[in-house]
């Protein structure tokens, strides 16, 4: 059968059409090319740094003989930073930083809360009603605030810093992935696959699973981004214990003392942050129209 | 006898109350034999769905029991048994033929043997899985096929559904809901199975679609001599496919019988009434049209479920003091208005009232006027005057029994019953 060489290769008919849902979304494709930007940034800072020129790719390469901020020119762009830091190389440096940053939270935080979601629903009783308790503990505390409290408790570096915000973001995971867990489970397919007589792991993880995970992953393709935002604040606010490394939120304090001669030391490395949150927003959405099964119908 | 449900009930727990249950099936019998189709007919809510997950057990009865593939003299043996209230037997035909302790392999077994469509094709297909997994998913699970074999076989059942082939592999969601009730159907037979529950499988399509899925549903039946319990609303779809009818209401069965017999000459006043809603060509319609709605089943009605809104109801149906004290209520407001405000009625137990503010005499002329319109009345039994207020007390309910009206017809309705039981 012709069709059914088809169905082995990646290209088949659903993927497809998940392909042409997503680029008929044109904010989502702006999105996606914008967030490819970063990830290129991120992986060149990472692999070759030699490529962009960039001599001490992981630190902040100050310059004391001229540290008063420098308007954007020819040599320096994007114009620089206090203390005499070109503030080009160092958002390039700081989208690596910040990203990694990201990742390390919300994969980990969302890989924890959807085991520790999917073990609420499919046990049930009080071992749901246990965990779903302790979700609603963490979602009574501000994030903020609760992130800078765990931080505080492990002490002022980046690992507490990811530890703390993976304890504060996994709840979101636990009880996003429950409720859509749940709602697939009243679906009929699922009673049809009973009587078809599937066992339950086979219906949770042949049926459920593929069936509520895609929301969760658009979820974790926004948070990229609502991460980020709270990393530069948790940075802006000096949770970073190193002075000279390279992290937008920190990049935005060096030169808070010039801000009325220069502006650009803020501006520059807050549009930055801004421009990554609302393209991962926009990706979010064009990933929300490819699992959305009307959008897809009507095409 | 393929499948034969006896004694039935579902109960499902109210969620935050205790101790109350929805009676979603409520003793109910049920017999379907090799190759026939069963219409069940009933109003949404009235219990046909569970009572169809029942039999192939997508859900496990509070109690009962569902005996599959047993001989008719077995069965006669075992309805002895339960009659006669004989433990021993009535457990030991049970363990051979009951699908309740099934576990395993055998419960596997069971499966393949079983079949079900459910009503909505929109939500029952996986929309992650092709066609072909999804008509394939029975075999495989069931240990019919191995996965190669029973794609093979999806793809002629899809021939047999009469779809292209080439549908195995696409998704749902590129299917309209005629097509994707096709593949409903398929993944119901795909093992080839002895009786299919077909719940509603037409009533989410639209009426064309509706007559080309019957039809099929015909053929298949000719062609592989399964028996269905066909669950439908329609009474019109299933005086075209059953042979026999059984009629649900609130969870409990009112009548059951041949087809031609439930359908010329219904012998429940509930049957009558779905029946005559039923237009035909050359005749006069003389509806008999029902008033309020299906009971809430948590707190069905005593007696007779159907009496509240019967309108053959008769004084032993199951009136209790609520329904009778809010019928003169209303009746007050509606007629009586100069008594309004004066006239106090009050539940004292479950047959008897306390009727402040009319004399007896008054009340029995209005009870008398009125009891033809207001059913409710008819259960008032005696009126007697007890000093300051009028003692009304009710006729006491009997539950009604399924009675044989006929060849394999039954109904129950206690006009039914003659005199014995008063």
């Amino acid at each position: 059968m012709a069709r059914r060489g088809g169905l082995g290769g990646f290209w088949n008919e659903e993927r497809k059409l998940s392909l042409q849902v997503f680029l008929s979304n044109k904010p989502a494709v702006v999105g996606l090319v914008i967030v490819l930007i970063y990830i290129a940034d991120a992986l060149i800072v990472q692999f070759a740094p030699w490529l962009l020129g960039l001599k001490n790719p992981y630190a902040l390469t100050p310059n004391y003989i001229n540290p008063i901020p420098q308007p954007p020119s020819w040599k320096y762009p994007l114009g620089t930073t206090y203390p005499g830091v070109n503030l080009l190389t160092a958002i390039i440096k700081a989208i690596r930083v910040d990203l990694g940053l990201s990742v390390a939270v919300v994969l980990p935080g969302a890989g924890l809360g959807i085991v520790i979601g999917i073990i609420a629903t499919y046990i049930g009783g009080w071992v749901d009603d246990l965990l779903m308790r302790i979700t609603d503990i963490f979602f009574s505390v501000p994030y903020l605030v609760l992130a800078i409290a765990v931080g505080y408790v492990l002490g002022r570096d980046i690992t507490s810093m990811i530890i703390a915000l993976i304890i504060v973001w996994w709840p979101l995971y636990a009880r996003y992935t429950r409720s859509v867990t749940l709602q697939v489970r009243e679906l009929t397919f699922i009673e049809a696959a009973r009587a078809a007589g599937a066992s339950n792991a086979k219906i949770m993880f042949r049926h459920i699973l593929p069936n509520a995970l895609p929301p969760v992953l658009v979820q974790m393709s926004m948070d990229l981004g609502t991460v980020m935002l709270v990393i530069s604040a948790l940075a802006f606010i000096g949770f970073l214990p190193v002075s000279n490394f390279p992290e937008l939120g920190y990049l935005t304090t060096l030169g808070l003392n010039y801000i009325n001669t220069a502006p650009w030391t803020i501006l520059f490395p807050g549009i930055v942050i801004v421009i990554f949150a609302v393209s991962v927003y926009l990706l979010g959405m064009g990933l929300m129209d490819v699992i959305n099964p009307r959008r897809r119908s009507s095409l | 006898m393929i499948i034969a449900g006896r004694h039935l009930k579902e109960y499902f727990p109210v969620k935050g109350v205790r101790g109350a249950y929805v009676r979603a099936v409520d003793d109910v019998s049920i017999d379907v034999h090799e190759g026939e189709i069963v219409g069940l007919v009933g109003e949404s809510g009235s219990g046909k769905s569970t009572l169809g997950r029942l039999l192939v057990r997508l859900l496990d009865p509070t109690a009962g029991d569902v005996l599959f593939n047993i001989p008719d003299s077995e069965l006669r043996e075992y309805d002895d048994a339960l009659e006669r209230n004989d433990k021993q037997m009535v457990k030991k035909i049970s363990s051979k033929y009951s699908i309740l302790r099934l576990k395993g392999s055998r419960l596997k077994m069971f499966r393949r043997e079983v079949g079900i469509v459910f009503q909505d094709p929109y939500s029952s297909l996986d929309p992650r899985m092709s066609i072909a997994d999804i008509i394939a998913e029975p075999m495989i699970e069931t240990g019919l096929y191995k996965r190669a074999e029973a794609l093979e076989r999806a793809e002629e059942l899809l021939e047999e559904v009469q779809l292209p082939r080439d549908f195995a592999y696409r998704y749902p969601h590129e299917l309209s809901g005629g097509q994707r009730q096709r593949v409903a159907i398929a993944r119901g037979i795909a093992t080839n199975p002895k009786f299919v529950v077909l719940d509603e499988p037409t009533s989410a399509l639209d009426v064309s679609v509706q007559a080309e899925i019957l039809v099929l549903l015909r053929e298949l039946r000719e062609k592989h001599n399964m028996a269905m319990l066909f669950i439908t609303h329609n009474i019109s779809v299933v005086s075209y496919m059953a042979d026999r009818i059984y009629v649900m209401y609130a969870g409990k069965l009112l009548e059951y019988g041949p087809k031609t017999q439930v359908i010329r000459s219904p012998r429940h006043p509930y049957t009558q009434a779905l029946i005559s809603a039923v237009p035909e060509v050359g005749r006069e319609m003389r509806r008999v049209v029902l008033k309020g709605d299906v009971p809430n089943l948590v707190m069905p009605p005593a007696g007779c479920r159907f009496h509240p809104r019967c309108p053959v109801a008769v004084a032993e149906c199951g009136w209790d003091s609520g329904e009778v004290s809010e019928a003169i209520n209303r009746l007050i407001e509606a007629r009586y208005a100069e008594l309004s405000g004066k006239l106090s009625v009050k539940p004292k137990g479950p047959l008897a009232l306390e009727v402040r503010g009319i004399s007896a005499q008054q009340l029995k002329q209005i009870v008398d006027a009125e009891s033809e319109s207001t059913k409710a009345l008819k259960a008032i039994y005696s009126i007697k005057d007890a000093g300051d207020h009028v003692e009304v007390s009710l006729a006491a309910p009997r539950e009604p029994r399924l009675v044989p009206v006929g060849p394999g017809h039954a109904a129950a309705c206690i006009l039914l019953e003659g005199k014995e039981g008063k």
